[in-house]
């Protein structure tokens, strides 16, 4: 097993395709998508949030917080609970994509995303920022450009934010070391993703944790 | 939800009585909560979700991250990882920029909003719920 020194492009999309499958049963979204000449390739997923706060009618509900809310979400609140419903309606709704590349250059996955309104306007860093979870929000703060860089999509050509890869070894190393102690095999992109994803938006399902231990799923 | 870091380091092993937050468990002093008229998931032995307001936390270190002298907690449903991370950083007294990971089944990183109550019926097992936490300059 080459997993636990060397993680090379086939075992990249061997974890990848595992990873899909699991995402198929379900339906969180995730596909692979081949380059034109199919040597490689990515997996990526698109979802859609409602974005409120952008229009304020009510400071003192939202003291300066933006909510993000699922599409379904607002659509199930009913009308009279929810003070806010104008600001939510007159608000955008932001289309996320998430691409996840092999990098050969540091040799681990490496996540692009990008954000834009309904009508094709990117979303700034500032506005991906603000999107960050708190908790991750210091270490971004003290040196925002050293985690979240904008680069060409090496497949597709086009600008994307990319979480930078070079730490991934040192948080992925405990992780894998753990596994190959206890004779367990883990999907290397469910955990890298599970802890890089949360940083830029994306949640992974639980039921992605259980999915390498048993087939059953159940939460 | 009232974090309260100063109480939990200076309790000795006594549980603090009706505290929010985190409080150590004694096994001697630990007493199970009489089960509700609601009904009782099949194949536990565990009371149903509501009645139990608290659940039992096992936290292990990986790698080099230093180990908690106290593993055991008693931890409210409510509480979030992200709030579980803050907890766990003071008592080990980690700087802001490190990043404290919390894993569940060894391998998954829970989102920061996802309560320990949740992830209890997901991934708990004879009684509770064990957590690896790993300590990492993750970004840059």
């Amino acid at each position: 097993m080459e997993e636990d020194e060397f993680f090379g492009e086939k075992t990249f999309q061997h974890h990848c395709s595992e990873f899909i499958k699991h995402s198929q049963q379900i339906g969180d979204g995730w596909e692979w998508k081949s380059s034109k000449d199919c040597s490689d390739g990515y997996m990526c997923k698109t979802h859609f949030q409602i974005k409120s706060g952008t229009v304020v009618s009510n400071p003192g509900i939202y003291n300066g917080v933006q909510t993000c809310l699922p599409v379904e979400e607002v659509l199930e609140v009913p009308l009279d609970d929810f003070e806010v419903t104008q600001t939510a309606m007159a608000s955008e709704v932001i289309k996320y994509e998430y691409h996840v590349l092999y990098s050969s250059s540091y040799q681990v996955p490496v996540l692009y995303f990008r954000a834009s309104f309904l009508d094709g306007r990117p979303l700034a860093l500032k506005d991906i920022w603000e999107g960050v979870h708190e908790c991750y929000q210091t270490r971004l703060l003290q040196g925002p450009w050293d985690t979240i860089t904008q680069q060409e999509h090496p497949i597709l050509g086009q600008p994307f934010f990319v979480l930078h890869p070079c730490k991934t070894n040192e948080f992925m190393t405990p992780i894998l070391k753990n596994a190959q102690k206890i004779n367990r095999n883990i999907n290397y992109i469910t955990s890298w993703l599970s802890i890089v994803g949360p940083v830029v938006g994306l949640n992974l399902p639980l039921s992605y944790g259980k999915a390498t231990s048993q087939d059953e799923v159940h939460c | 939800m009232a974090e309260e870091p100063e109480t939990m380091l200076q309790l000795p092993s006594t549980p603090a009585a009706g505290g929010e937050g985190l409080t150590d468990v004694s096994p001697e002093t630990a007493t199970p909560e009489p089960p509700s008229s609601a009904a009782v998931s099949p194949g536990t032995e565990e009371p149903s979700g509501d009645t139990k307001k608290k659940i039992d936390i096992l936290l292990k270190a990986v790698g080099d991250t230093p180990i908690m002298k106290t593993k055991k907690w008693a931890v409210e449903r409510t509480r979030t990882i992200q709030g579980l991370i803050d907890f766990i950083k003071k008592f080990l007294k980690l700087v802001a920029s490190e990043q404290l990971f919390i894993y569940v089944n060894q391998s998954f990183a829970p989102s920061p909003d996802q309560e320990v109550g949740t992830l209890y019926e997901c991934f708990g097992s004879d009684g509770k719920l064990v957590l690896h936490y790993c300590k990492s300059q993750a970004w840059g």
